[in-house]
């Protein structure tokens, strides 16, 4: 599964995305983030599931070609 | 900075050598992993290890060892690592399944120290840990969905060696020397109990099965107290090189 990272530095900074982590399982997913984007001391580092990401506008094209198209 | 009881300054020997190895092998293994977050996960932990050890050793010279013994100029036979580290054979499975029981019997084993000259070391030394242990049962996990098997005849070897690292059930708050000295705040009978019941419940419910896992060792009369193991084992002669860094010496600029 394809988790997205999200991260701020201080208390009080805005939560920006910083890049995802893909693995088997949220634990894992948290490990993942936790080692790779270590260049920082975050103050608040969070994974979302990709599919637990709710658009709003901005849908992205269908990249998949279905068979028949 | 007080003496400690000389059974602590053994205890404390084999938490560091533990982790000296445990060092080493994260960073052999660190090219070895299926996906480069493990790689970079495997690579870090190898650091942070090999920092404990500084601190630890530190700690240790001031309590009479030698430097450059404690540092690797010593024969194999005389480190006391768990004997689930002194080789790896195998894939990137059996290595997790390895390394795992070794990081976490050698952090309860700090965690059972009670002294406040140690504390703030200790506890700086668990916010590493949290992540290395938190990885591991993550990984443990999803092999024991991939394969299980492996897993569960690795664990069968290396969790009774890892338990040999804690020490014998027979050390109780009766029996247990370190204890009784006031070194640690639980014997190491109470250690043990927390580590088997945290291995059955990460597995529980999985297709590894840990029935046949011997959860008696060590046995009190086979169990070498200085080095925490049974058995003559040891890492290899290789292994001491390389921890010496000697090749390296080649490299220095003076």
């Amino acid at each position: 599964m394809k988790y997205e990272v999200f991260a701020r530095i201080n208390q009080g900074d805005d939560t920006t995305h910083i890049g995802n982590v893909t693995a088997q399982s949220d634990r894992l997913a948290k490990m993942y983030a936790y080692n790779t984007f270590d260049e920082e001391d975050w103050n608040y580092l969070t994974v979302v599931r990709e599919e637990n990401l709710l658009e709003v506008t901005g849908t992205q094209p269908k990249r998949e070609v279905a068979a028949g198209e | 900075m007080s003496e400690w009881p000389e059974p602590a300054v053994d205890y404390v020997q084999a938490i560091s050598d533990t982790k000296l190895v445990l060092g080493h092998r994260y960073a052999e293994w660190s090219l070895s992993g299926p996906s480069l977050e493990d790689d970079i996960g495997g690579a870090s932990a190898a650091q942070e290890e090999i920092g404990h050890v500084r601190q630890l050793a530190r700690e240790l010279e001031s309590q009479g060892r030698d430097l450059d013994w404690l540092n690797g100029q010593r024969e194999p036979e005389a480190f006391s690592n768990a004997a689930c580290l002194d080789s790896i054979e195998g894939t990137w499975t059996e290595y997790v399944a390895s390394i795992a029981p070794a990081d976490r019997a050698a952090w309860y084993l700090l965690d059972a120290i009670d002294r406040d000259d140690l504390d703030g070391l200790i506890t700086k030394m668990g916010e590493d840990e949290y992540f290395h242990l938190e990885y591991h049962d993550a990984r443990l996990e999803t092999l024991a969905e991939d394969n299980p098997e492996t897993v569960q005849r690795t664990l069968e070897t290396t969790l009774p060696q890892a338990l040999a690292l804690i020490g014998p059930e027979a050390y109780d708050e009766d029996a247990d020397p370190v204890f009784e000295t006031g070194f640690t705040d639980r014997p190491i009978a109470k250690i043990r109990a927390a580590y088997i019941e945290h291995y059955r419940r990460l597995f529980d419910g999985t297709d590894v099965s840990l029935e046949n896992v011997d959860w008696d060792q060590p046995a009190l009369e086979d169990w070498d107290e200085t080095r925490r193991r049974t058995g003559s084992g040891s890492i290899s002669q290789t292994d001491v090189e390389q921890l010496r860094g000697e090749k390296n010496k080649l490299f220095t600029m003076n």
